[in-house]
């Protein structure tokens, strides 16, 4: 018996609450799966709930069959040519949901996998879970309030995001950053760097299987973090830079807790690595899995340490400079074998570098104020401008286009774990099931800025 | 009709009456007679049945000590496991640089019986078109099978629940059991997590069944028996005669095996739960889980027992005694009962009275006067039990024996713990690459050198 | 890669041994507490200044900026004269409404203002006088006031608003809340005593009467011109009971005529 659906007491514009109104159900439209041809989906108002009139003809689609009940992946008739062909079964193969409910999908990720054994023949992922219209969000607030919105992103990295919404506000407002301000944000971003990266060899540890150094990993972020709480007054989503500046200066807590850092900095990343680089069986899990080549990253716009890892030496920092990067003195490793091996060295070589840029930062730190004088309110001129920085997953770009209003007319994200993920359906088939943690992991996605 | 019935019943004289009583009082009806008649029917059994019931016993005294030690075994395994859990709790978070549980209970202990407790009191649930008889007995299976094979493990000099000529055997049978019940489960529950964790768990455990029989093999060459008893009393000569010291390829091959068998870390594929959620073991809740849960760190111990049984010498001690001391000038039948009771009422006395003023002293204001004498009760009750268990030491050689077994069978179940901790997992392919490729060529090697060093040195 | 298999993973299991033994990092919290900075703004907690006055005004300022309308406060103003909350509404429609409008700054008008003609106000002055100009005094005043002049004006109300200090939205209040306070000037008010001599006398059977034929409750407000039944405060003395009064004056009527007058009272005839 097919369910019925349960639509709770909704108030309407008085007030009142309806009784729960039962949903019609859906007709049978479709004798046979012949009907579901791709070519019959030409439009967009074909797509309505379908059952099939039968039970002895699978064809796509039915996934599994419990008593009488039909329960498909998607609950739609696929849309799309690549929907069709993905949901159709060869012989031997199953669906398998790595849902949005998982332990080690980096968030509400949701890969739908055709599976053959352990191998993987096909993957579909699906992305939206974590959506929260920031975009949107941002175009009815002024200017400082989209410094605060766009921090949930990234969330483990916010730094960045204000950075790069930051950098396309000064653009439109022709505003020039005291050079003190620019050293601070190097600063704590080159920190939460060292902290995102901490991070994530902690979670791609985790779904390999170690237990110990995403916790050695989050000693590390603790200590960071607490650092930033001092400066800037929040552990997590800081809401710290600001158009012209940043908000606060240097004060003492936060300089003695970065000088008593220093003095053991990268302490426990050492260890996570001292744990993971030469584990036989961590370097057997990463090698070779997930290559990721020169051409296949460039063309689906990957960046950041997954496209270094493939050999293309691009980092924002070194090829279209902002800040301070240029008189900073440090390496962009690069590395050519593409796997999620190299991936993740990357990564560790990074936060080594991020430790010198740091000290670096400390030692050049100029005088001056940390703020460019602004009005109140702010209204830029109308006009488009486009702010990128090189945030720890890689290019975090925000084209913002002003229609010299107080409130931004269109705030588009760039987001690079969107472009990131996208090449997991070119890497994941063919490699097995306990592959699919290995390379999705190693790309480092957040969902948070996936989704918006 | 059921309905009538019912309707009858309550306009009766029994139903009104019935209806007109409180909780207690109902209880009371119904209790109070039960324990009359059960004790009643308790008696006559006693009566009627005791005597012939107890020549029966003596004439079959092998039978009754067979029920006792497997009884002993069967309720053994449940404060291990206990133990288990508490020690992986806290050995990981140590290793993890960060203090385990240690709210409940002094320093945490109270964390496993909370963990019986909440496995205890969760909904019992199947899923939908999970095959029932199947989900329901496939925990069962593995924890039985996984218990039955201690039967054969010598605790110390007298304590072995049976000794088998065919002990390893047996051992390595009852232990190819737990894959039956991990496949029941994969299957059962109708979920394709499970199912690949039931698949991926049986060819696990079948592939390093191989290089496991296959590297103890060299150790009942040497040995010359399959008898567990007898391989422990062939390495009681001296530290140097520990079997790994002769075996020290089949030692290294056995643990790995061992780790794979006991579905552990770096080889827990079957439950890995960044990929399959728990595998096998996904929609079980409640006590069902907690069987496996159970099975699993029983498992543990059994492995590392029978690691300590083949290579590490048992229950022997790792040096010589260096004197014997034996209580037998003292007759302790000879005081009497009051003597005894007045020992003990002394004892206990003093030493809680004792105990609460050291509390006092040390402890300050926090310890009242209720409280510093629960102190020093618990005090007094763990130093008489560790002066009874010191004097048991000194007389009695199967305390010893099982003192040095369970030290090394723990210092084994703690390596097994410090491995989870450090380690991540190896994929399926490699997991049984490495079995298949590397381990079974390996303990072939090592039976035919062990064969033919036995050969070439009896000669 | 290390040429000896194995080697990698000794010294990982190394590290973790070392580790063991290594001092924690957990921080027992409630016995301990965490070292928060002194610029973390997650403190939820109110700040004082070096006087020891409490720094928050209840100004509504942070939750009326705050993008998730998240705070919900409450407090009493400066002077301590009443509590203000501002929050979230029970139900979702209310809060729309009324966040978006106050939000706005527009101002939020109040559906029973009325514009209020100047009246002369040296009663009022009066009034307030003898009462010393109490705010606790509020529902005598306005007693006084309805007294006087035969209902409340809201121009009374402004003058005692100004003149005493007590903010309008109080005596508004107040004035609303007794059912015997009313706003618009009534037509005739007849009144009946019912002290306990003009009870025995049948009092409350003409009372009864009068209400059945005015059509009108004791004590209730009155449609705009249209009758007003009330009670007498006091037995006016040298009056015959049972005591009618028709706009404060003593009106004759017995108990068999009650029904009569009333009718043609309600008739519009004024005896």
């Amino acid at each position: 018996m097919p369910a019925r659906q349960h639509v709770p007491r909704q108030p309407n514009a008085r007030g009142k609450a309806q009784a729960a109104q039962p949903q019609p159900q859906p007709q049978p439209r479709f004798a046979s799966a012949e009907d579901v041809s791709p070519a019959r989906f030409a439009s967009a108002d074909d797509v309505s709930s379908a059952r099939f009139a039968s039970a002895d003809d699978p064809g796509i689609m039915l996934d599994r069959q419990i008593g009488g009940l039909f329960e498909p992946i998607p609950p739609y008739p696929p849309q799309t040519e690549r929907e069709a062909e993905f949901y159709s079964l060869g012989d031997g193969e199953m669906f398998l949901n790595v849902g949005p409910h998982h332990p080690a999908t980096h968030g509400v990720l949701r890969l739908v996998l055709k599976l053959s054994g352990e191998q993987i023949v096909g993957v579909d992922p699906v992305l939206g879970y974590l959506h929260r219209g920031v975009e949107k969000i941002c175009e009815n607030s002024d200017y400082y309030h989209v410094i605060d919105q766009v921090d949930p992103l990234e969330y483990l990295s916010s730094l960045f995001q204000e950075w790069a919404a930051v950098l396309s506000f000064e653009k439109l407002m022709d505003v020039k950053v005291p050079r003190r301000a620019e050293y601070i944000r190097v600063l704590s971003g080159e920190l939460l760097r060292v902290a995102s990266h901490t991070l994530f060899m902690g979670f791609l540890a985790l779904d390999l299987g170690g237990l110990t150094p995403i916790l050695y990993g989050f000693i590390e972020r603790d200590e960071i973090v607490e650092m930033l709480a001092a400066l800037t007054g929040a552990r997590m989503l800081f809401n710290y830079f600001r158009i012209g500046g940043v908000n606060g200066d240097l004060n003492h807590e936060f300089m003695s807790r970065l000088g008593d850092w220093m003095t053991r900095a990268g302490k426990q990343t050492e260890a996570q690595a001292g744990l993971l680089n030469e584990n036989e069986i961590f370097v057997r899990r990463m090698r070779g899995v997930g290559v990721l080549d020169r051409a296949t990253a460039l063309r689906f716009g990957v960046t950041g340490g997954n496209l270094r890892a493939s050999g293309v030496p691009f980092d924002l920092r070194r090829s279209h400079p902002y800040s301070v990067y240029p008189e900073l003195d440090f390496n962009i490793p690069t590395r050519d074998e593409g796997d999620s091996l190299a991936r993740y060295l990357i990564r560790v070589d990074e936060v080594r570098e991020s430790i010198k840029i740091i000290d670096q930062c400390l030692h050049n730190m100029p005088d001056g104020p940390v703020m460019a004088p602004l009005p109140r309110l702010l209204r830029p001129r109308p006009g488009r401008a486009w702010g990128a920085c090189e945030g720890p997953r890689g290019m975090l770009g925000v084209y913002a286009i002003s229609d010299g209003s107080d409130q931004p007319f269109r705030f588009r994200i760039h987001d690079p774990s969107f472009l990131n993920l996208e090449v997991v359906p070119t890497l994941l088939p063919g490699n097995l099931l306990a592959d699919t943690m290995a390379i999705v992991s190693s790309l480092d996605p957040v969902m948070g800025g996936i989704d918006k | 009709m059921r309905a009538r019935i019912r309707a009858a019943f309550a306009k009766s004289f029994l139903g009104r009456f019935w209806g007109r009583r409180s909780l207690q009082e109902r209880l009371a009806l119904i209790f109070v007679p039960a324990a009359i008649v059960a004790a009643i029917v308790t008696v006559l059994i006693i009566v009627l049945a005791g005597p012939p019931f107890l020549d029966f016993l003596k004439a079959n005294l092998p039978l009754v000590r067979f029920v006792v030690a497997a009884t002993a075994i069967v309720l053994m395994t449940i404060p291990t496991a206990f133990v288990l859990i508490y020690l992986e709790l806290k050995v990981i978070a140590r290793m993890n640089l960060r203090v385990g549980p240690n709210r409940i209970g002094p320093w945490g202990i109270g964390m496993s019986l909370i963990h019986g407790f909440k496995v205890l009191s969760k909904e019992d649930f199947t899923p939908t078109g999970a095959d029932i008889t199947v989900f329901t007995l496939a925990p069962v299976v593995t924890y039985v099978a996984s218990v039955m094979t201690l039967l054969v493990i010598p605790f110390a000099p007298g304590l072995i629940g049976q000794d088998l000529n065919i002990g390893l055997l047996y051992f390595f049978a009852m232990g190819g059991l737990t894959v039956l019940g991990l496949l029941m489960a994969g299957w059962s529950s109708f979920n394709k997590y499970s199912l690949l964790g039931g698949l991926r768990s049986a060819a696990q455990i079948v592939s390093y069944e191989i290089p496991l029989t296959l590297s103890v093999v060299g150790v009942i060459l040497l040995a010359g028996t399959m008898s567990t008893n007898r391989i422990v009393l062939a390495q009681s000569g001296s530290f140097a005669d520990w079997f790994v010291f002769k075996q020290p390829l089949a030692w290294l091959i056995f643990f790995i095996a061992a780790t794979a068998e006991a579905n552990r870390t770096p080889f827990d594929m079957t439950e890995a739960d960044s990929e399959i959620v728990a595998g096998f073991a996904t929609e079980y809740s409640g006590m069902r889980f907690g069987f496996f849960f159970f099975a699993e760190y029983v498992n543990v111990f059994i492995v590392s027992a029978l690691a300590t049984t083949l290579f590490f010498g048992g229950w022997t001690a790792p040096f010589r005694w260096p004197w014997s001391y034996n209580l037998n000038w003292f007759d302790p039948l000879s005081l009497g009962f009051l003597v005894w009771l007045a020992i003990v009422a002394s004892v206990a006395l003093f030493g809680t009275y004792f105990f609460a003023i050291l509390a006092r002293i040390f402890g300050g204001r926090a310890w009242g006067l209720w409280s510093s004498l629960g102190l020093g009760f618990v005090f007094m009750l763990v130093a008489v039990a560790g002066a009874v268990g010191l004097a048991a030491f000194i007389a009695f050689d199967w305390v010893q024996g099982l003192f040095w077994f369970m030290a090394k069978t723990y210092v084994f179940v703690v390596t097994f713990v410090w491995m989870r901790a450090t380690l991540p997992r190896v994929r399926v392919d490699q997991l049984m690459g490495f079995a298949w490729k590397w381990l079974l060529p390996a303990s072939l090697l090592n039976i035919f050198v062990t064969a033919t060093a036995v050969v070439l040195l009896n000669r | 890669m290390s040429f000896v298999p194995g080697l990698g993973i000794a010294k990982g299991m190394a590290l973790t041994l070392r580790r063991f033994f290594a001092p924690k990092a957990t921080i027992q919290y409630p016995e301990t507490a965490p070292d928060v900075a002194v610029r973390f703004r997650g403190r939820l907690q109110l700040l004082y200044d070096e006087l020891g006055n409490l720094k928050c005004e209840t100004c509504f300022q942070c939750a009326q900026a705050c993008p998730v309308e998240c705070i919900d406060m409450g407090g009493f103003d400066t002077r301590g004269r009443f509590h203000v909350h501002w929050g979230a509404a029970e139900q979702y429609a209310e809060r729309r409404e009324e966040s978006a409008l106050r939000r706005s700054g527009r101002p939020v008008p109040d559906q029973a203002y009325t514009h209020f003609d100047p009246i002369d106000t040296a009663d009022v002055d009066g009034i307030l006088e003898k009462y010393d100009w109490d705010q606790k005094e509020m529902l005598a005043i306005l007693e006084s006031i309805q007294r006087a002049y035969g209902y409340l004006p809201v121009a009374a109300l402004k003058r005692v608003s100004q003149v005493s200090g007590a903010p309008y939205a109080l005596i508004y209040g107040t004035a609303t809340y007794y059912r015997h306070l009313r706003f618009e000037k009534p037509g005739h008010v007849v009144a009946v005593c019912l002290c306990a001599a003009c009870l025995m006398a049948g009092a409350s059977r003409v009372a009864r009467t009068l209400a059945k034929e005015l059509g009108a409750e004791m004590g209730r407000v009155p449609a705009p011109g249209g009758l007003a039944l009330e009670q007498v405060p006091a037995h006016i003395s040298g009056a015959p009971s049972p005591l009618v009064t028709l706009d404060g004056k003593p009106h004759a009527v017995g108990h068999s005529g009650v029904a009569a007058w009333a009718r043609a009272l309600a008739g519009g005839n004024v005896a």
